[in-house]
C-alpha cells in the first residue's frame, strides 16, 4: 500500500508540471497583457512598456517560462499582478474559504445523497421512488447559478421583506461586518449562517447525482444472495439496508467523490461570485480577465494538485472500504 | 465513533470562530501597523468624540470590484480606487466644490507667478499620517518625483503633459512650500492634483521605483493621512477603514461614523439584495434594471447623476464602406439614440453630440446642429455618397460592388451589446448591414489598438469624459499610429483646434475653440457619439447627509452620518 500510494505520488509530479505547462503556454498566448486594464487616452505607448517591463513581460515567453518553471520548484510564485502580493500570500488566504464551502457541499452531498438513493432503492417503483426521483432529476438539470439565485431570493428577500419570516438568511459574505464585535458563540453562528445558502446551492446538483448512483448500486446489492441470507437469519429490514447493503453499495460512490472534486471546483467558480465568497475559484477566473499570469498560474497549479490528490485518496479509500481491492 | 465525531466538528466550530483582525506578514506592514494603531490610541484619547448623537456607527458600502492596487496612488487608475484614496484614506493638494471649482484641502492656499508658470502650493501644518509623521512639502516633491518617473509607469501620463517632469520640475522651498513648475498652462492646468493623491515619503521613498508596485503599501498596509485610518483587507471580501479622530477641524474634522467598510459583492443582484435586505447602507452602481426596486422600497433613496464617461461607436475609417464622413453622418442619423437611451438604460441617460459632457464648463447645449435621428435624410445621404442597393438584396452597394456591410464589436457587457443590436436593426431599415460580435474585453482591446492590427470596423467602447478633456489622442492625426487613434481620423482642421485648446488657458477662448471643434468633429464623425450615462447609486435613508454628484460617489463621504435612531 505503501508502495502504491508514494509511486501515485511520484507520479503525480510530472503531471501536474505539464498541466501547469500547458496552461502557462495557454495564457500566454492569449491576446491582451495586464497593462490593457489602465488602458484610456492619456496612457502612452511608453507607459504601457514600462508596466511591461515592470510586471516582468519584457522577455521572451521560453524565457520566462523557464525562470517560472525554476522559481515555482522553489516555492516561488511570484506576484499576483492584480493584487500586489506574493501569489502564495493570496492562495493561502483563498485556499482555506474554498475548502470550507467545498468541503462542507461534498459532505452534505454524501450524506444526503447516499440516504435518499438507499431510500428510493429499498421500496423501488413506489410513489417515494418516483417523487424523488422527479425531484432529484430537477435539481440535477437546473444550472446551480440559478439555483443560487431563487435561494437568495427565497430565503433571503422574500423572508425578510415580504414574508416576514422570523429568521432569514445573508444573502453574501463569508461573514458579518460586524462579526468581530460578536461573542465566540456569536462568532460560530454568524460563520454558519453564511455558509447555509452557498453550500446548499453548491451541494443540491451533487446530492441529485450521488443519489443517482446510490439507488443504482443499491439496487444490484439488495438483490445478492447474502442480502437474502441476512434477512433469512432475522435481522431487521433497519440493520440489513444500512449495515449489510449499504456499506457494500458505497464502493462506487467513493470512486464518485473523487472524480466529482473538478466538477465540484468548476461549481465553486459561480458560487463563490454570487454569493461574495472570497474564495479561489472566484480569485483565478478575475486573474484571468485581467491577465493576471502569475495568479493564473499559482491557482491552476493548486487546483490541479488537489484534483490529482483527490483522485489519489480516492483510490486509496476505495481499497479501505472493499478489502477485495489491493494494490500490491 | 460518535465522539470523534462530535470533537470533530467541535475543532471546525472553533477554527470557524473567535477570526482575528486580518493583518499581513510581509515585514514592512508587521513594522508600520503597530505604529498605527499606537497612533489612533494617541489621538483617540486627545481628541475626545464631540458631545452630538450625530457621532458613531459604522456605514457598510456595497460595490462589485475590489479597489485595484488599493491606495497606490502612483499605479492605479481605478475610479474605485482613486475615490478611496482621495476621499477616505489619502489627501489631494485641491479638491472641486460643488461647482466643480479648485478649493483648498491638503494645500491651505497657492499662488501663480506672473508669467503663469510657477505655482507654489502652501501645505497644512496639522496633517498627520497616520503613524504619526506629519505630512509636509517634501511628501508633495516626493510624489511629483514618482509620479513624473517613468520607471513608476503611472497609467495617466498625460495629466502632467503641461509640467516639468522630474525633479528640475519642483523645488521645496520651506517645510511647507512646495513650488512647481509648467511648461504652458491649460485651462484645466490643476486638474491633476485633484486625481493625485499625496504619498509618504518616510515610508516610500526608498522603494525602487520599478517595484513600487508591489509594494504592501497599496493593498495590504495602507498609511494615509486623510480622513480614515486603515485598518484591515480581507482581499475581495472587504476594507476597513476607522475614523481619524485627528483630521484637521479647519476641514470638517473626524468624520462622524465610527467605521466605514467597503465590502466587495460582485453579483449584482446579490448586492441588490444585500441592499434591499439593509446589510449594505449603499449600493454603488445601481444597474438601470435595478432602479425601480430600489424606488419602490421607502426606506431606500436613489442618488442620480452624470458620470464622467461617454458611449459611443468608433468606426474604423480605413475601411472602405467607412471612410467616406458622408457615410457616417448617414449611420449616425439613421440610429435613434433616444430610444437606445430609453431602452437600454431605461432613461438614465443623456444623449451625446461631442465627448464634451453637459457637467463640464466648455459645454455650450448651442454649440454644435445635432445629427437628428431622421432615416430619410440618412438614405438621401448614403445615395449622394453612392451607395445604393444595387441588387436588390436590402443592402446597398457602392459603384465597385463593395457592401455597405460591416461587423460592430463589443465586450461581454450587457448594455453595449443591446445598442450594438439595435443599431443593427435600426441601420437595415436604411440599406445597412450591420452585424454584432462579441469579443473578451481584452482581447478586443489589443485588436483595435495595436496599430499594426486595428482588427475592427466599428466598435462599441466608453471612454471617461473627464474635468480635464483632450480629444488629442484619439482624433489628432499626428497620433494616428498611436493606440487611441483607431478611428484614423485625418482632419487638418481638427488637429489645429486640438493644438489651440491644448495651450490656451482662458475658459472663456478655450469654451470658443471647444465650440469650433465640436462643429467639425460633428461633420467628421469619427465616432457615433452615443450617451453619457447616469451613474446610479442606493443609498439607504438611514445615512443621512449622502452628497453623490459628477464629483464621485464618496465625495463626501467624511460628512455622512447614521440617523441616531437607526444605530
Amino acid at each position: 500500500m505503501t508502495r502504491y500510494v508514494a509511486g501515485r505520488v511520484i507520479g503525480a509530479v510530472p503531471l501536474v508540471i505539464g498541466i501547469a505547462t500547458i496552461v502557462f503556454f495557454a495564457v500566454s498566448l492569449a491576446p491582451g497583457e495586464p497593462g490593457i486594464l489602465y488602458i484610456a487616452p492619456g496612457l502612452t505607448q511608453e507607459v504601457i512598456e514600462q508596466m511591461r517591463a515592470n510586471f516582468g513581460l519584457d522577455e521572451p515567453v521560453y524565457v520566462r517560462y523557464v525562470k517560472w518553471l525554476g522559481a515555482m520548484l522553489t516555492g516561488d510564485f511570484g506576484y499576483s499582478f492584480s493584487h500586489s502580493r506574493p501569489v502564495l500570500d493570496v492562495l493561502l488566504e483563498f485556499l482555506p474559504n474554498t475548502l470550507l464551502l467545498s468541503g462542507c457541499a461534498l459532505l452534505v452531498a454524501f450524506v444526503f445523497g447516499t440516504v435518499i438513493g438507499t431510500l428510493q432503492a429499498v421500496r423501488q417503483y413506489s410513489l417515494r421512488d418516483s417523487a424523488a426521483s422527479v425531484v432529484l432529476l430537477f435539481f440535477y438539470s437546473m444550472p446551480s447559478f440559478w439555483l443560487a439565485l431563487m435561494l437568495v431570493l427565497m430565503f433571503s428577500l422574500f423572508a425578510r421583506n415580504v414574508w416576514d419570516w422570523p429568521f432569514w438568511l445573508p444573502a453574501s459574505g463569508m461573514t458579518s461586518t460586524d462579526h468581530d464585535f460578536l461573542s465566540f458563540g456569536g462568532q460560530v453562528w454568524d460563520r454558519v449562517v453564511h455558509l447555509i445558502l452557498p453550500v446548499v446551492s453548491l451541494a443540491l446538483v451533487l446530492t441529485a447525482g450521488i443519489a443517482r448512483y446510490m439507488r443504482a448500486s443499491m439496487l444490484e446489492v439488495i438483490r445478492q444472495d447474502y442480502i437474502r441470507t441476512a434477512r433469512a437469519k432475522g435481522l431487521s429490514e433497519r440493520v440489513v439496508v444500512f449495515k449489510h447493503a449499504m456499506r457494500n453499495s458505497m464502493i462506487p460512490i467513493i470512486t464518485l467523490l473523487g472524480l466529482q472534486i473538478p466538477v465540484l471546483f468548476g461549481g465553486t467558480v459561480f458560487i463563490e461570485t454570487i454569493f461574495a465568497w472570497p474564495g479561489m475559484g472566484r480569485a483565478i477566473v478575475d486573474a484571468i480577465g485581467t491577465r493576471d499570469y502569475p495568479l493564473i498560474m499559482g491557482g491552476s497549479f493548486f487546483f490541479a494538485t488537489i484534483v490529482v490528490l483527490a483522485n489519489l485518496v480516492a483510490d486509496v479509500l476505495y481499497a479501505v472500504v472493499d478489502p477485495r481491492i489491493r494494490y500490491d | 465513533m460518535k465522539k470523534t465525531a462530535l470533537s470533530a466538528m467541535a475543532a471546525v466550530l472553533a477554527a470557524c470562530g473567535g477570526s482575528e483582525r486580518a493583518v499581513s506578514n510581509d515585514p514592512f506592514c508587521q513594522a508600520v501597523l503597530p505604529m498605527v494603531d499606537a497612533y489612533l490610541e494617541r489621538v483617540r484619547s486627545e481628541n475626545p468624540t464631540p458631545d452630538d448623537d450625530r457621532y458613531g456607527g459604522t456605514i457598510v458600502v456595497g460595490g462589485y470590484g475590489e479597489i485595484s492596487d488599493g491606495m497606490n496612488a502612483a499605479v492605479s487608475g481605478d475610479n474605485t480606487a482613486t475615490q478611496h484614496q482621495n476621499f477616505v484614506n489619502l489627501m489631494t493638494l485641491i479638491d472641486y466644490d460643488e461647482r466643480f471649482e479648485p478649493r483648498p484641502y491638503l494645500a491651505e492656499s497657492w499662488e501663480m507667478s506672473p508669467d503663469s508658470l510657477e505655482i507654489t502650493f502652501h501645505i497644512r501644518r496639522d496633517v498627520f499620517w497616520h503613524d504619526g509623521q506629519q505630512t509636509d512639502a517634501h511628501d508633495v516633491a516626493f510624489t511629483w518625483d514618482v509620479v513624473t518617473d517613468p520607471l513608476t509607469a503611472f497609467p495617466n501620463a498625460a495629466f502632467w503633459d503641461h509640467w516639468v517632469h522630474g525633479p528640475e520640475g519642483v523645488e521645496v522651498v520651506d517645510d511647507f512650500t512646495v513650488r512647481l513648475h509648467l511648461t504652458r498652462i491649460h485651462a484645466d492646468f490643476l486638474d491633476p492634483w485633484r486625481q493625485t493623491a499625496i504619498l509618504p515619503e518616510h515610508l516610500l521613498g526608498d522603494v525602487p521605483r520599478d517595484s513600487l508596485r508591489q509594494h504592501p503599501f497599496g493593498t495590504q498596509c495602507p498609511v494615509g493621512n486623510g480622513p480614515f485610518v486603515f485598518n484591515e483587507h480581507r482581499t475581495n471580501e472587504r476594507w476597513v477603514f476607522d475614523a481619524n479622530p485627528a483630521f484637521p477641524a479647519s476641514l470638517g474634522g473626524r468624520p462622524f461614523v465610527d467605521r466605514y467598510i467597503y465590502r466587495i459583492v460582485p453579483d449584482q443582484t446579490t448586492l441588490l439584495t444585500e441592499l434591499l435586505t439593509e446589510n449594505v447602507d449603499v449600493y454603488i452602481s445601481v444597474i438601470p434594471d435595478h432602479a425601480q426596486s430600489v424606488l419602490d422600497d421607502p426606506a431606500l433613496e436613489l442618488k442620480r447623476f452624470m458620470q464622467r464617461q461617454y458611449i459611443f461607436v468608433g468606426w474604423n475609417s480605413r475601411r472602405p464602406q467607412l471612410a467616406d464622413a458622408r457615410v457616417r453622418r448617414a449611420l449616425t442619423m439613421g440610429t435613434d439614440r433616444e430610444s437606445i437611451v430609453r431602452s437600454v438604460v431605461r432613461g438614465y441617460g443623456t444623449v451625446a453630440h461631442t465627448g464634451v459632457p453637459p457637467f463640464h464648463w466648455a459645454f455650450d447645449p448651442n454649440a454644435v446642429e445635432p445629427l437628428p435621428y431622421d432615416p430619410e435624410a440618412a438614405r438621401a445621404l448614403l445615395d449622394e455618397a453612392g451607395w445604393r442597393d444595387r441588387d436588390g438584396d436590402g443592402v446597398r452597394e457602392s459603384a465597385d460592388g463593395t457592401r455597405l456591410s460591416f461587423v460592430i464589436k463589443y465586450n461581454t457587457n450587457q448594455t453595449r451589446q443591446q445598442v450594438a443590436e439595435i443599431m443593427q436593426s435600426q441601420l437595415a431599415q436604411i440599406g445597412v448591414e450591420a452585424q454584432p460580435q462579441v469579443v473578451e474585453y481584452t482581447t478586443l482591446m489589443s485588436q483595435i489598438q495595436t496599430p499594426s492590427l486595428r482588427d475592427f470596423d466599428a466598435i462599441v467602447l466608453g471612454w471617461s469624459a473627464d474635468f480635464k478633456l483632450d480629444d488629442t489622442d484619439l482624433f489628432h492625426s499626428e497620433r494616428i499610429d498611436r493606440p487611441y487613434a483607431f478611428s484614423g481620423t485625418r482632419n487638418p482642421e481638427m488637429d489645429r483646434l486640438l493644438e489651440a485648446i491644448s495651450n490656451t488657458a482662458d475658459r472663456e477662448q478655450a469654451k470658443e475653440l471647444w465650440t469650433e471643434y465640436q462643429a467639425v468633429l460633428v461633420a467628421e464623425q469619427p465616432y457615433t457619439f452615443v450617451y453619457f450615462p447616469d451613474r446610479l447609486d442606493g443609498v439607504n435613508r438611514r445615512v443621512r447627509n449622502v452628497v453623490m454628484d459628477t464629483r464621485g460617489d464618496w465625495v463626501n463621504v467624511k460628512d455622512w452620518y447614521l440617523d441616531p435612531a437607526s444605530r
